[in-house]
């Protein structure tokens, strides 16, 4: 038996952050994970993040994934990996495998941080080789760097499903289509556009009914739904594919918390059953605590801050941090509580102020709270997302977008970011000061085009690529636009290229006139083109140029 | 496909190789990769047929949990290959139904 005061179980974004934390407390921690490879989820996310710098906003997961592996060998987190942990007994024993036998850890504190699992969907042919979850896509591409299938159907247009249409863009592939059997997608509509303007078709109101093939897939039929979620007869369309990606939801992975006994709730806008857990991210067993995706699926900032939340106060229980911790927990809170406001944030914290509740009620055995709070719909945002792409209208209308006075008079930053997610880092990117998100990070960011010289510099700094430049007075005929592109190769200086408008269609011929990439624009390149003066608000990017 | 030139991750860095054989054809892996990264490198896309109605299967989940892409990896049936490393000499195997045991002891 091993027999440390703290162990994590998982080295995600959640439980590396709960194990650095305790462990600069003071605190003897253990780390514990199945893979050979410690980070969880984050080594797929090759994106930038969202969020504002205390949550590492516009770097990529990638980069998070180093720095947190880092911070834990400074702060002298002991990391067992490859150790699959099969069971929980009590709140104290750990059962782990351990060079092929069975051993015990115990432990004073136990941090569950063992992340969730993707959902299946069944269909006629989902057994095909060729069909696979996202992740598996991403996991391939992104950790393997081997690409799973050229031409793929993806199956939901949640942000998993959005950001991974998007990465297999950039490894080389093609999708065929995202399909989303709601009537407008769930992830953030910046993730949408982004793969709107390479070309990428969203069909909402839209499933799939089959998988065709015989040793692999080699089509899918796919067919309309309407408003009860049932097909609509002779709307099925046949699309040659040779992937089937499934981004249908993930479940927290909570087994170990059921083995151990502790209190569960049934929150569908967290993902399933949730174990229960007070503001400490400790459960209804004294000394067990959660933390990251198995309370609840969000995403990977708020996972690393609920990991804080829980190693602070594990070691706070154990005597460390003493009057400290209360205020480093009340900054971890109060980060938290700002990834969870906005439309999309909402029913989450009302979903997490149920767990709460339940918590307390469970512990006290009170009534339980009002159930039908956390069931209201999300609150529309301003504008009407169906597939990322936003109208002219809806565009002029937006605090980001330049007056057409200021337009003319020369080069200025373009903002079609008009949904309340959590992101600032425009903000800080601005050496200007022109750009503003308040009071809330959720509020939309406002453009003071004033103060805006078109520097560029916001650009790549903003993880939704939804900042533009454009410059009326480039030439007499022609207007100069600019925009981020992360794809290989990069076009040349002086070439002719096919200029795409917001859903990817080719609607004017451009010229190259700069490609600038510098290291501080950390891999997202920004291209600026010269187009014909009238395609001004409607050239956006331009046409990928065939495989690599 | 390898995925060679990255507009994110670079350029795949040059790593030493291995070889395997996959039902007896040697093959080319990647150091430190998993047997399912280096089968789908060279185009093989099945790892195992179903016991009733030989129905061939691939990987799924990519991460372990599934065990759709097991295979028969030295003689050992039922080996996750998404999650196992590609080792110098590794001998993969199609596995048929719940595979075959071939015991070194034996
Ligand atoms: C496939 C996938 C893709 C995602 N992509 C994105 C994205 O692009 N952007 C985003 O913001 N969010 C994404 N998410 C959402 C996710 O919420 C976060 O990114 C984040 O990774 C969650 O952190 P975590 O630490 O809770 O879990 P994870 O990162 O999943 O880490 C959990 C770890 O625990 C280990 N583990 C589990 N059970 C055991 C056990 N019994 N014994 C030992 N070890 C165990 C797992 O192997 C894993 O390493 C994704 C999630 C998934 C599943
Ligand atoms: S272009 Fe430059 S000045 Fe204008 S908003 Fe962006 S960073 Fe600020
Ligand atoms: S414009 Fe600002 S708030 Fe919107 S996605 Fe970009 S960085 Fe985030
Ligand atoms: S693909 Fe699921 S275990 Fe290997």
């Amino acid at each position: 038996m091993h027999e440390v005061e703290i162990a994590v179980v998982g080295a995600g974004p959640a439980g590396l952050s709960a194990a650095i934390e305790a462990a600069r407390a003071g605190a003897k921690v253990l780390l514990l994970d199945e893979n050979r490879k410690p980070g969880g989820q984050l080594f797929k996310q090759i994106h930038k993040f969202f969020g504002s710098k205390a949550h590492y906003a516009a770097v990529r997961g990638i980069d998070i994934g180093c720095r947190l592996l880092d911070e834990a060998q400074e702060s002298g987190v002991e990391t067992w990996l490859n150790i699959p942990v099969w069971g929980l007994f009590g709140n104290h024993t750990l059962a782990v495998i351990r060079d092929g036998r069975a051993q015990t850890v115990r432990a004073k504190k136990i941090i569950l941080a063992t992340g969730a699992s993707e959902n299946a969907l069944s269909f006629p042919g989902w057994t095909l080789p060729g069909v696979m979850t996202a992740g598996a896509a991403q996991t391939m591409m992104n950790i393997h760097r081997v690409l799973p299938g050229q031409r793929v159907l993806m199956v939901g247009a949640g942000n998993i499903g959005l950001i991974v249409s998007y990465q297999l863009l950039q490894a080389g592939g093609e999708v065929v289509a995202v399909i989303e059997a709601m009537d407008q997608i769930g992830g953030y509509a910046v993730h949408a556009a982004k793969i709107r303007r390479a070309g990428v078709p969203i069909l909402v109101s839209h499933t799939i009914r089959e998988a065709h093939g015989r040793e692999q897939v080699e089509a899918a039929t796919i067919v309309q739904v309407d408003e009860q979620m049932q097909p609509i007869p002779g709307t099925e369309r046949r699309l040659g594919v040779d992937t089937v990606c499934l981004a249908v939801g993930l479940t927290p992975l909570a087994e170990l918390g059921w083995m151990a006994g502790c209190g569960f709730a049934y929150i569908p806008d967290l993902g399933g059953f949730v174990p229960l857990h007070d503001e400490n991210m400790e459960t209804t067993l004294p000394g067990l605590y959660v933390a990251g995706d198995i309370t609840g699926i969000e995403e990977a900032n708020s996972a690393m801050e609920e990991g804080r939340l829980a190693g602070l106060a594990a070691a706070e229980a154990l005597g460390y941090l003493r009057e400290e911790a209360i205020s480093r927990k009340a900054e971890v809170r109060q980060r938290l509580d700002s990834l969870r406001l906005g439309p999309f944030g909402e029913k989450r914290q009302r979903a997490k102020e149920r767990l709460l509740g339940e918590c307390r009620g469970q512990l006290a055995k009170q009534e339980p709270p009002d159930v039908s709070k956390s069931c209201q719909d999300l609150t529309r945002s301003r504008i009407t997302v169906v597939t990322g792409v936003l109208s002219l209208e809806e565009l002029a209308g937006s605090p980001g977008y330049p007056s057409q006075e200021r337009l003319r008079s020369g080069k200025v930053a373009v903002i079609e970011c008009m949904q309340q997610i959590p992101c600032d880092p425009c903000v800080g990117a601005c050496p200007r000061g022109a750009i503003s998100i308040a009071p809330t990070i959720t509020d939309l960011p406002v453009l003071d085009a004033e103060k805006c010289n078109g520097c560029g510099l916001c650009l790549p700094a903003c993880p939704g690529l939804a900042i533009f430049l454009v410059d009326l007075t480039f030439s007499p005929t022609e207007t100069l636009v600019a925009f981020p592109y992360e794809y290989l190769p990069l076009p040349k200086v002086g070439t002719e290229v096919e200029a795409v408008d917001r859903e990817g269609h080719v609607v004017a011929r451009g010229r190259v006139v700069r490609v600038q990439n510098p290291p501080r624009y950390d891999r997202t390149p920004v291209i600026s083109i010269a187009i014909p003066k009238e395609f001004a608000q409607v050239v956006r990017s331009i046409k990928r140029s065939g495989k690599r | 496909m390898r995925v060679v030139d990255h507009p994110i991750l670079g350029k795949l860095p040059e790593g030493r190789t291995v070889e395997i054989t996959f039902d007896g054809h040697p093959l080319e892996a990647l150091e430190g990769e998993p047997i399912l990264a280096a089968l789908l490198a060279h185009g093989i896309q099945r790892c195992r047929t179903t016991v009733k109605r030989r129905e061939p299967r691939w990987f799924y989940c990519g991460i372990g949990r599934c065990t759709d892409c097991v295979m028969i990896v030295n003689g050992i049936p039922n080996v996750r290959t998404c999650v196992t490393t590609v080792g110098a000499g590794m001998k993969i195997e199609t596995q048929e139904g719940l595979g075959r045991w071939e015991r070194a002891d034996a």
